[in-house]
């Protein structure tokens, strides 16, 4: 009987000391879910991809040689044509060969030579963050041989690294419309649900209007108006406000009916009775309860915001070179002879699939546990 | 009812209005107007001095109302739409955009409707196939695809589909609707088929999203009303599984889909909007990308209008429909 006790003496004092915040409450509930995990993941690599593309990159980024535009996946090989093995990977020499009739040029691997690979291997200099100088890459091949991974497209550019780099373009793109609009959204969303009355209903009618447009026709015909002429850092910019323009609504809405209810809880409620500012109470109570609805609506507005920049930078009115983006990787594939020859330019569509796939399971997984207290 | 029903359109108008403004707004914003680049043609390529150009310019201006006001000009775009049928004139076409779109939008109206009853129907049944056995096989395939076909950009699965009727089928004729020999034939069962072969991957392209949304929606109503008591009770009668399903679990759980008609349709538009500018399918799509390009601002404009009458309509519809059907839906 008394060891017994004594145990549950123990336990209480156990939990007693261990105090779970709400930041670890979400974390074991968002890690129950395998779908979430994986989602999160997804994200991360691309994000380390686009952040390091320099180092994931094989050969320079910035290369263009027309010499080695068009040139198909090349694949790492473990056994040579004998069917010996060898234990580092390696590639065959690419040669080409024109075909005089046609002048199509196709390349084929010389069985003869061989390049290893090398990992962790110095070759290139680039600059990381364009801050700290240094070679060091995490596959290299031997002096003489290329690895294009995912190919090369028109202007002998080594997709992999490419599409890695466009990342840094399509995903901070994305992130920085969200913030806007999220910005804007939960402005909109709690002075909705916050003062109520003449305010909210005049809110939620310009809602309801900004809802009835046509999303992508009506970011297509903004996107077409910017000029052409306007350098990078403005277009990217504009682009991102254009795709905040119209995604706003959701997260004003459901801020709005969270700030609803939060705005009849006693906590609430003793603050006004204390006789808290309008602006304290915003600030200090309602918009961190909401935090956690507008960080998952962030996550699951995300994935949108990349479809929608891909199509317009793939029809040439996105995003302009020198930028480069997923879709704009893409853009030669609207020629239908280069699809045929070339299909593997459409290879960038994995990053895409990746980006969207990883911030929609990721935004689910959070959605479940941003309310860890509630029973389920 | 009645007065629900006049409210619902009112504000409708209202809506439309504020969207011709803004279309209106949203075209008028590149620099210049067409007068200013026949202009430029006339200086570069007809060797005109700059005040003959000048003169010529100011001709095509007073014609086409282009010296008035923004707020004349808005005016009378509206107002021609309204009372003679009349879009504004299309530089490029040389014709009245009422012309060019009324040839094209039965097509793209057509195809919306083709793809929204697909993937309600696909949607839905596939729905009522999958809930039953939560978390069972079925269940998890369709599931990993709907997520798939909601992630792969639209666009490149048009662009997969393209490159495999080409180069693979080798089929010709693959961006019109029918083949050429059926082209100015009258309607008949064989040019039905014809059409269908040539606008499948359009409905395929658009419609799979739809059916994943639809799937997803169906499921997620019939487990909440699988779980709630008078089903219970239906089967404590003895009821038999399947006619739980058709008596009670499917009426109950179709209404919150037909709410949710009014969000499919635009994403609907927008995919027969991506396949078919890919494909170049004689719709709105292809025609409203080559106006943007060109600044051709009226057809730009009145297409733009014409996506907001069809998804405001759309959500005319489905609201209505719904206070029809459920009778919990308060009038306010």
């Amino acid at each position: 009987m008394s060891e017994s006790t004594s145990l549950s003496m123990t336990e209480i004092q156990a939990e007693l000391e261990h105090n779970e915040g709400y930041f670890e409450l979400v974390w074991r509930r968002f890690r129950r879910s395998t779908a979430s995990i994986i989602g999160g993941l997804m994200v991360i690599i691309l994000v380390t991809l686009a952040m390091f593309s320099e180092f994931f990159s094989v050969g320079p980024t910035n290369q263009i040689d027309l010499n080695e535009a068009f040139i198909p996946p090349q694949t790492v090989r473990f056994f040579d044509s004998k069917g010996q093995f060898h234990l580092v990977p390696f590639v065959y020499k690419l040669e080409n060969t024109i075909d005089l009739k046609t002048f199509r040029v196709t390349w084929v691997e010389n069985e003869e030579v061989m390049y290893k690979l090398k990992f962790l291997a110095h070759t290139w200099e680039y600059e990381l963050f364009g801050l700290i100088k240094t070679d060091l890459h995490l596959i290299g091949v031997e002096e003489g041989g290329t690895l294009y991974m995912l190919g090369t497209d028109k202007l002998g550019r080594d997709l992999f690294g490419k599409a890695s780099e466009a990342g840094r373009v399509s995903l901070t793109m994305s992130l920085f419309g969200t913030i806007i609009s999220i910005a804007v959204g939960s402005v909109m969303g709690i002075a909705s649900g916050y003062y109520g009355g003449g305010i909210d209903n005049a809110l939620q009618r310009f809602v309801e209007f900004v809802n009835a447009f046509p999303q992508l026709p009506l970011w297509m015909a903004l996107a077409s108006v910017v000029p052409k002429t306007a350098d990078a850092f403005t277009v990217f910019v504009i682009m991102s406000m254009i795709f905040a323009l119209l995604s706003w609504t959701t997260l004003a809405r459901e801020v709005r009916g969270k700030v609803l209810a939060l705005r009849e809880t006693d906590f609430v409620m003793a603050a006004k009775e204390m006789g808290a500012s309008d602006a304290r109470i915003i600030f200090r109570h309602l918009y961190p309860n909401t935090l956690s609805h507008i960080i998952v609506i962030l996550t699951l507005t995300v994935p949108g915001v990349i479809l929608a920049e891909s199509f317009l930078s793939y029809l040439g009115i996105g995003i302009q070179e020198p930028l480069i983006s997923w879709g704009l990787l893409m853009r030669n594939a609207q020629n239908i002879q280069t699809l045929d020859q070339q299909v593997w330019i459409l290879s960038p569509v994995v990053f895409i699939v990746l980006a969207v796939l990883g911030f929609n399971f990721l935004g689910d997984g959070l959605r479940d546990a941003a309310d860890p207290y509630a029973a389920k | 009812m009645i007065s629900y029903i006049l409210r619902r359109v009112v504000i409708s108008v209202f809506l439309l209005i504020g969207i011709g403004i803004v279309s209106f707004i949203v075209i008028q914003l590149p620099p210049g107007d067409f007068a200013s680049r026949y202009k430029q043609y006339l200086l570069a390529q007809a060797g005109m001095t700059e005040a003959d150009a000048e003169r010529q310019a100011q001709i095509v201006r007073e014609r086409y109302d282009l010296d008035k006001p923004k707020a004349v000009q808005f005016y009378l775009w509206i107002k021609g739409m309204v009372t003679e049928g009349k879009f504004g004139f299309s530089f490029a076409y040389r014709k009245d955009v009422g012309e060019i779109i009324a040839d094209r939008m039965p097509k793209t109206i057509m195809l919306a409707l083709l793809c929204h009853l697909v993937s309600s129907v696909v949607g839905i049944g596939l729905g009522i196939i999958v809930a039953p056995k939560k978390y069972g096989f079925l269940d998890n395939v369709t599931a990993v695809l709907s997520f798939l076909f909601t992630s792969i950009p639209r666009f490149s699965i048009a662009l997969a589909i393209l490159y495999v009727l080409v180069f693979t089928f080798k089929q010709p004729s693959i961006v019109s609707f029918f083949s050429p020999e059926y082209v100015f034939a009258p309607w008949s069962w064989a040019k039905f088929v014809n059409m269908l072969e040539h606008i499948w991957p359009v409905i395929v392209i658009a419609g799979l999203g739809g059916v994943a949304r639809n799937l997803r929606v169906m499921r997620g109503n019939l487990l909440d009303v699988l779980n709630s008591q008078f089903v219970t009770t239906a089967r404590s009668k003895g009821l038999k599984e399947g006619q739980v399903m058709v008596r009670h679990a499917v009426p109950n759980a179709l209404h919150p889909i037909l709410a949710y008609q009014g969000t499919v349709l635009p994403y609907m538009m927008q995919g027969e909007l991506e396949a078919a500018i890919v494909l170049n399918l004689p719709t709105m799509g292809p025609l409203f990308f080559e106006s943007l390009a060109s600044q051709d601002i009226y057809i730009a404009g009145s297409i733009l209008l014409m996506y907001g009458v069809l998804i405001v309509m759309g959500n005319l519809i489905s609201d209505l429909a719904l206070a029809a059907l459920d009778p919990r839906i308060r009038y306010t």
